[in-house]
């Protein structure tokens, strides 16, 4: 029997498959256009914020306005106490607010101790840290300006005006992601997540499915030629799908992609080649083919959160962060965003890489002695 | 019609479900406490470029090494050099102290520290940046006193004159601003919704591979409610083990009312449980079943709101976050737990998770496979 004819008679058992066809060409669909939905607007818009002016000068007049005019904040209503402003955080009609005190305006001015009050709802970070700028910016910038025209008519100091304002100036640049997007952030991992979480299920299960048609005796191809004629296969139609993920959908979401094709296209090969090789392994360990959806339900959330992205490696416990290294999309999500995100030469690859081919080996031994297991 | 067939003998008879039903929840509990101990980020890699090698700059890096938050690691002798770092994920930040540094601040020309963030690590990026500028904000603040004292001012003059107007910034409802209250106590109600749908279709599988369902309705209500009473009772038992260890392992501190925690949970379970029922009815099979539950509440955290406002979301993102329990749950369990919420702020909520139950019917009757043909 030829290769050929062995690949034809395995995609002959993936197309007859209606539960893995689906996954494979409508779920990867379905994901693509439903993962970036939530974040289509990128970054957080202008918060609502309640004001409460206790002061009512000029001065803090221009304090409403300035914070008004910031793309973080905008004041939605002025109440009179702290009670009142707390219940419309409560209810979710507002998501910050800023006291300016009693005798604002006359302490700026004579550089007499005075407190400007913020507060954010922290129950969602996002909300709490873009209220925070907004309110920290406006607040800030106006209080800066002040002081400058006091130090111009009251010479209490004879430092020069910059050193009194801002004895060091901080500049912070965000890089590799320069909106600060979401969509940034989150689709480059995602995509690689959920090509490797829809593997483990359609490679998975069909393998499952083939062993117990072979005990059956149903199938009589020479297994290890089938094995490595399922594995081309599905890494086959795994790189049309990464770059439909990787050069469609990422452009279309507006996400730059930065790496030369050739070394995207060659590490995404052994990313999907040893994920591939986990896939088949653990086809040859379950036992029933809804077993690798269980286990990819119960492990996707606990992934994002360990790999590396969305939170930092440097705050997990080190038995933990060794553990998910024997996860391919680890290796594999670090250096497509080493590669594609943030643009760095091949060279800087060499663990993602090595991980990649140690795991591959691992998966690949265990699947011959499973393999040998049950044959004998 | 055996009477036999009830939950428990689904547990005796499925590993799995034991699995789920009783120990996989603790265990992700477990987990999920492991990754957020930390609460907040501390440590966290930022690479420092001393350009000017002088004991103001040396002061300066005294200052980030003293935030918890960081650890800078120095010897990075270029720019070239820290891009990589930066670009290997291997540090967060790169902050750079330019020449001339101390000469620009004893003469009083504010020179300016650059700090670059990894913002596609977007989290952690902007908490570095963050606690990086909060580090070179306390030392500017006494760089300016020691340059008033040495332009002649008084020290209490100088040290009042230096920050007239303190801002002052609260975070409300999450007084620690702890990373774990806020992630995990979203993490987890999403992954139990997972478990409930897994657990309540592996139940039916089992249900429907001993005996047909029955063809009279009543006695399939009767069945069902058989088998699903037991699981329902260890899934709840769950839920509530959730709560009890945001408690303990969190140090989470409701502050409203408990029962309308409670009553959101049961809410959410039955209708999750409902839609289980429903779909296992219309596609018969559990490989689908448990195929379509993925591609439908899989993604459920990233519509909840929590991570990206919901209010920010477009239309589309909003309705297919309605459809999901967990979403309404949260809208339940956030402003109860950390804002003491009472029934009126909570009621659509829980009236929407009431809905879902609509579907139990249609569910119930299309278990019976000629009921779809």
């Amino acid at each position: 029997m030829s290769f050929w004819r062995l690949l034809c008679a395995e995609w002959q058992a993936v197309r007859a498959d209606s539960a893995v066809m689906l996954v494979l060409f409508g779920g990867i669909l379905f994901y693509a256009v439903l993962y970036p939905l939530p974040y289509k607007h990128n970054v957080a818009g202008e918060q609502p914020v309640v004001v409460i002016d206790q002061d009512r000068t000029a001065l803090s007049r221009t304090l409403i306005r300035r914070v008004n005019a910031t793309p973080q904040v905008r004041v939605s209503d002025q109440v009179f106490s702290v009670a009142e402003a707390r219940e419309r955080l409560v209810a979710g009609a507002a998501h910050g607010m800023l006291v300016i005190p009693e005798h604002f305006q006359r302490d700026v001015l004579r550089g007499s101790p005075t407190t400007l009050s913020y507060a954010g709802d922290a129950s969602y970070f996002l909300i709490y840290g873009t209220v925070a700028e907004g309110l920290l910016t406006a607040g800030t910038t106006l209080v800066l300006e002040t002081q400058a025209l006091r130090s111009l008519m009251v010479r209490d100091s004879q430092a020069p005006l910059a050193a009194q304002l801002q004895p060091v100036r901080v500049l912070a640049k965000p890089v590799f992601n320069a909106v600060g997007g979401y969509l940034n952030y989150v689709l480059p991992a995602v995509f690689v997540l959920i090509l490797h979480q829809t593997m483990l299920i359609t490679l998975g299960g069909i393998t499952v499915k083939d062993r117990a048609r072979r005990a059956a005796g149903v199938v009589s191809t020479p297994l290890l030629p089938a094995l490595l004629a399922r594995l081309l296969l599905f890494v086959g139609l795994y790189m049309l799908f990464a770059s439909l993920y990787f050069g469609f959908f990422l452009a279309l979401n507006g996400v730059q992609a930065v790496a030369p094709l050739a070394q995207l296209l060659l590490f995404t090969l052994m990313f999907l080649v040893t994920t591939a090789l986990l896939s088949l392994m653990l086809g040859y360990c379950w036992t029933a083919p809804e077993q690798p959806i269980l286990l990819v339900l119960i492990s996707s959330l606990p992934l994002v959160f360990t790999i590396g992205f969305a939170w930092p490696v440097t705050s997990l416990p080190g038995w933990l962060d060794a553990l998910v290294n024997l996860v391919p999309a680890r290796p594999g999500i670090q250096g497509l965003l080493v590669l594609n995100q943030m643009g760095a030469p091949w060279s800087v690859l060499a663990p993602q890489a090595g991980w990649l081919l140690g795991q591959g080996l691992l998966f690949g031994g265990l699947l011959l002695w499973r393999v040998r297991m049950t044959r004998g | 019609m055996r009477p036999e067939l009830d939950g428990w003998q689904a547990l005796r008879a499925s590993r799995w479900l034991r699995v789920l039903a009783l120990w996989l929840m603790p265990v992700l509990l477990v987990l999920l406490a492991t990754i957020f101990a930390e609460g907040t980020p501390r440590q966290m890699p930022v690479a420092v470029i001393d350009h000017d090698h002088s004991s103001a700059t040396r002061a300066l890096v005294r200052a980030l090494h003293a935030s918890p938050a960081l650890a800078p690691q120095q010897g990075v002798s270029s720019v070239t050099e820290g891009t990589l770092l930066l670009q290997r994920g291997e540090v967060l930040a790169l902050v750079t102290l330019p020449q001339g540094f101390e000469r620009q601040l004893r003469r009083g020309l504010s020179p300016e520290l650059v700090v670059f963030y990894n913002s596609q690590y977007l989290m952690a990026g902007k908490l570095a940046a963050t606690a990086v500028r909060e580090a070179a904000a306390e030392y500017s603040a006494r760089a300016g006193v020691t340059l008033r004292v040495t332009y002649g001012q008084d020290l209490l003059g100088a040290v009042a004159a230096a920050a007239p107007v303190r801002p002052q910034m609260t975070p409300l409802f999450n007084p620690s601003m702890s990373y774990a209250h806020f992630l995990a106590t979203a993490i987890a109600p999403a992954m139990w919704q997972l478990v409930v749908v897994m657990t309540t279709l592996l139940a039916l599988h089992w249900r429907q591979q001993q005996a047909p369902w029955p063809h009279a309705s009543g006695e399939r209500w009767r069945a069902l409610g058989r088998l699903l009473w037991p699981i329902s009772l260890l899934l709840i038992i769950q839920a509530l083990l959730m709560l009890w260890a945001f408690h303990q392992l969190l140090g989470w501190r409701g502050q409203g009312h408990w029962g309308w925690l409670v009553l959101g949970l049961v809410l959410m379970q039955a209708a999750v449980q409902s839609l289980a029922v429903a779909i296992m009815g219309k596609v018969q099979d559990v490989v689908r079943a448990l195929s379509l539950c993925a591609a439908y509440l899989a993604p459920a955290f990233a519509f909840m709101g929590v991570t990206f406002p919901r209010a920010d979301m477009n239309g589309l993102a909003r309705f297919w976050g309605n459809l999901m329990p967990s979403t309404h749950y949260m809208k339940v369990q956030i402003p109860v737990a950390d804002q003491g919420a009472g029934l009126a702020v909570v009621a659509p909520a829980l009236l929407a998770l009431t809905l879902f139950l609509l579907v139990l019917p249609l569910g119930v009757r299309w278990l019976r496979p000629e009921a779809n043909r």
